[in-house]
C-alpha cells in the first residue's frame, strides 16, 4: 500500500474519536437528505400518486367547451387500443345540495361536489372504490357513495339510509332524486372523496340533461412514462376536436406548484446541513493535525516534502468522506427501505410513496465525498505549514 | 536580539566521529538542526557535498535531508501509528526507492538486535529498543551523514553504552560521517573530533574552521 495512504489510515484510525465524529458528521449530513427526500419527496408523490389514481389518471382527456360530447364507449375503446393504456374511464362532476332526515331532524349541505363514474370501468382506471371503507361501490342508478366528511355533515348517514339529491341542471332547472347510501368513502390525505359523493353517470347525465356528454376521460396507462407518448397519439388522432390532453404533471400542476418550491426549499436546507457537516470535518481535522505536529516534523526531517504531508491529510479526508458516505448512504437506504416497507405515514395521513432514487443516493454519496476531501484541504494546507523545527519542538 | 550562534565556523571531513558538546542551551542542537536543514542561518551558510544550501527550494532539501542526511533524535521519535518495520522503512518509502528495501530494513534492524520486534508497534517497545530503531531508520538511505542529537539522553547508562557502541561500529563499518550532538562527552569516549559550544560560539582546541562538511 502506498505509504502516505497507509500513513493516512492509520494516523486516522487510532484517533477513534476523530474519526467516528467526522465520520458521523458526513453520515448525518447524508442522512438529512435522505429523510428530507423520503418525507418531502414521498410526500410529493404520494399526493401525485392520489391525484393520478382518484382524479386525473395518468392522462385526463377534457373539452374546451367543457364537456366531451363524443362517445365516452367510443373513446374508451379506442384509449384501450393502445398497449400502454390499461383502462379509460368516463367522469361527470358538478356540485349538488343534499338533505336526509335521521332521526327526525332534517340535515341539510350544499355545494357538494358530485362526480358521476361508470361504475364497471372506474374500478379498472382509479382506485377511488378501495377508499369505501363501509358497504360498497356505486352499483345502481340510485346508489350513492357519501364521503365521510359529507356523510358525517349530514346527521350521520350509514349505509342503507335513503336521502335527496338536488341539482341545478343545464337549463337552470332544479333535478331532485332520491338515492340510497350504499358505501362511505374514507382516504388519508386529502385527495380522495372525503368530501364529495359519487353517483352513477348515467344518472348524473340525466339529472344535468347531459345524455351521452362527459366531463372527462380519465385514462390509467400500465407504463406511466409513456404518457406524453400516449397524449400526442390522441391529440395527432383526433385533430379537428377541441380536446384537451394533459399528463398527470400538467393537470395536477397547479396543486404540485407549492410543493415543487417547497421541496426545492427543504432540499436547500438539506443540503446547508451537510455544509455544517464540512464545518464539523474541518474542525476534527484540525484537530488531528494539532496532535500530529510531532509526527510531522519528524517525516519533514526524514525527507517527505509538503506535498507528501499534504497528500496524507487529503486522503485522511477521503478515508472521512469515503467511510462517511458508504455508512451514510447506507443508513439512508435503510430508512428508506423502513418507510417504504410499513407504508411511512404520519398522524395517519396519505402513506408516502417511497421510492429509490438511485440517480440522487449516488449524486448525495458522491456530493459527501467530494466535500468531504473539499473540507480537508485547509487542514491539510496548515499541516505542510509546519516548520520541521518547530513541529521538533513539541516533543 | 538573542544570538543562539555566532560566527560559528568550522569544517568535517568525510567519515569522521564528531561530537558537538556543550552545555544546556549553549546552542549545540541549533546548531544540529543548521546541518540537518532542519533550520537556517539568519547568517552565513551551510555547505555540504561542496553544495551551498542557503541555495535550494524546499522541495531540495527535503530531497537532500531525505538522501544526504539521516537523523537520530534524543527520543527517537519513532511514528507511533507503524510498526518498527514500518519506521525503518519510511525513509525509503518517501524517496521511492522501495526495491530491496524491507530486505534492507531486515538486515539493519538485525543489526541493531531488533529482529524480533519488527512488526510490534513502535509505541509497545522499550526507550532502548526505539533509540535502536530509530538508528536503523537513520541508516536506511545510506546517508553520508548521521546527525543524532543527544541520542543516549533519554537512556540509563547500561542501554547508552549500547547504543553508543552501535553508532561508532556503524561508523566505522559504513564509513559514514557521524555529528553527535551531546552534554555528556563521556558517554562517548574516543572520537575523531570534538567541537564545544559554548555561549554560541564553537571552539576545537585552537584551530579555528569553516562550517562546511566534506563527503
Amino acid at each position: 500500500m502506498e505509504y502516505r495512504l497507509r500513513l493516512a489510515k492509520r494516523m486516522l484510525f487510532n484517533k477513534k474519536g476523530s474519526l467516528i465524529g467526522a465520520v458521523l458528521a458526513v453520515t448525518i449530513g447524508i442522512l438529512v437528505i435522505h429523510v428530507n427526500f423520503v418525507i418531502f419527496q414521498g410526500l410529493f408523490d404520494a399526493i401525485v400518486r392520489d391525484i393520478s389514481n382518484y382524479r386525473n389518471g395518468n392522462v385526463l382527456i377534457t373539452d374546451e367547451e367543457d364537456y366531451i360530447d363524443k362517445s365516452d364507449q367510443a373513446l374508451v375503446s379506442w384509449f384501450e387500443r393502445i398497449p400502454y393504456v390499461e383502462a379509460a374511464t368516463p367522469r361527470l362532476s358538478s356540485s349538488a345540495s343534499i338533505n336526509m332526515t335521521k332521526f327526525g331532524t332534517l340535515h341539510e349541505e350544499t355545494r357538494i361536489p358530485i362526480v358521476g363514474v361508470d361504475p364497471f370501468r372506474d374500478i379498472q382506471a382509479s382506485t377511488v372504490h378501495e377508499t369505501v371503507t363501509d358497504g360498497q361501490y356505486v352499483f345502481a342508478k340510485n346508489s350513492i357513495v357519501l364521503g365521510s366528511n359529507v356523510a358525517r355533515d349530514i346527521g350521520g348517514a350509514e349505509v342503507g339510509d335513503s336521502l335527496k339529491l338536488k341539482i341545478v341542471d343545464r337549463y337552470g332547472q332544479d333535478q331532485i332524486r332520491r338515492f340510497v347510501v350504499t358505501g362511505i368513502a374514507q382516504s388519508p390525505g386529502g385527495q380522495g372523496f372525503d368530501y364529495s359523493v359519487v353517483v352513477h353517470i348515467d344518472t348524473l347525465r340525466d339529472m344535468m340533461n347531459r345524455n351521452g356528454e362527459s366531463g372527462s376521460i380519465m385514462v390509467k396507462l400500465n407504463d406511466p412514462t409513456k404518457a406524453d407518448d400516449v397524449k400526442n397519439f390522441f391529440l395527432s388522432a383526433f385533430p379537428n376536436d377541441d380536446f384537451i390532453a394533459e399528463t398527470i404533471e400538467e393537470s395536477a400542476e397547479e396543486q404540485l406548484a407549492g410543493f415543487r418550491s417547497g421541496i426545492a426549499m427543504i432540499n436547500m436546507i438539506g443540503y446547508f446541513g451537510m455544509m455544517s457537516s464540512a464545518f464539523a470535518i474541518v474542525t476534527i481535522q484540525m484537530m488531528l493535525v494539532n496532535g500530529k505536529t510531532r509526527e510531522i516534523g519528524v517525516m519533514r526531517s526524514i525527507g517527505a516534502t509538503r506535498k507528501d504531508i499534504l497528500v496524507i491529510f487529503i486522503f485522511q479526508g477521503m478515508i472521512i468522506g469515503a467511510i462517511g458516505a458508504g455508512v451514510g448512504t447506507a443508513a439512508g437506504l435503510g430508512y428508506t427501505f423502513y418507510a417504504k416497507e410499513t407504508k411511512m405515514s404520519f398522524n395517519n395521513s396519505l402513506p408516502l410513496e417511497v421510492s429509490y432514487n438511485w440517480e440522487k443516493i449516488i449524486q448525495t454519496a458522491v456530493m459527501s465525498f467530494m466535500l468531504a476531501i473539499i473540507a480537508s484541504l485547509y487542514p491539510s494546507y496548515r499541516a505542510t505549514k509546519l516548520l520541521p523545527v518547530e513541529a521538533m519542538r513539541t516533543v | 536580539m538573542v544570538k543562539a550562534l555566532d560566527n560559528v565556523s568550522f569544517s568535517i571531513e568525510k567519515g569522521e566521529f564528531v561530537l558537538i558538546v556543550g552545555s544546556s542551551g549553549s546552542g549545540k542542537s541549533t546548531l544540529l538542526n543548521m546541518i540537518g536543514l532542519l533550520d537556517r542561518p539568519t547568517n552565513g551558510k551551510v555547505f555540504i557535498d561542496g553544495i551551498d544550501t542557503s541555495n535550494l527550494s524546499d522541495n531540495q532539501i527535503s530531497t537532500f535531508r531525505n538522501k544526504k542526511l539521516g537523523f537520530i533524535f534524543q527520543f527517537s521519535n519513532l511514528l507511533t501509528d507503524l510498526t518498527v518495520l514500518e519506521n525503518v522503512l519510511l525513509p525509503r518509502e518517501i524517496a521511492g526507492t522501495t526495491e530491496s528495501a524491507e530486505k534492507n530494513a531486515r538486515e539493519l534492524l538485525k543489526a541493531v538486535g531488533l529482529e524480533n520486534q519488527i512488526n510490534k508497534r513502535a509505541n509497545k517497545i522499550s526507550g532502548g529498543q526505539a533509540q535502536r530503531a530509530a538508528i536503523a531508520r537513520g541508516l536506511i538511505n545510506h546517508p553520508s551523514i548521521v546527525l543524532a542529537d543527544e541520542p543516549t539522553g533519554n537512556l540509563d547508562s547500561v542501554t547508552s553504552k549500547i547504543i553508543v557502541d552501535l553508532m561508532k561500529s556503524m561508523a566505522k563499518e559504513l564509513n559514514q560521517t557521524f555529528i553527535i550532538v551531546t552534554h555528556d562527552q563521556q558517554h562517548f569516549g574516543d572520537a575523531d573530533r570534538v567541537i564545544t559550544i559554548k555561549d554560541g560560539k564553537a571552539s576545537e582546541g585552537n584551530q579555528p574552521s569553516e562550517l562546511e562538511v566534506l563527503v
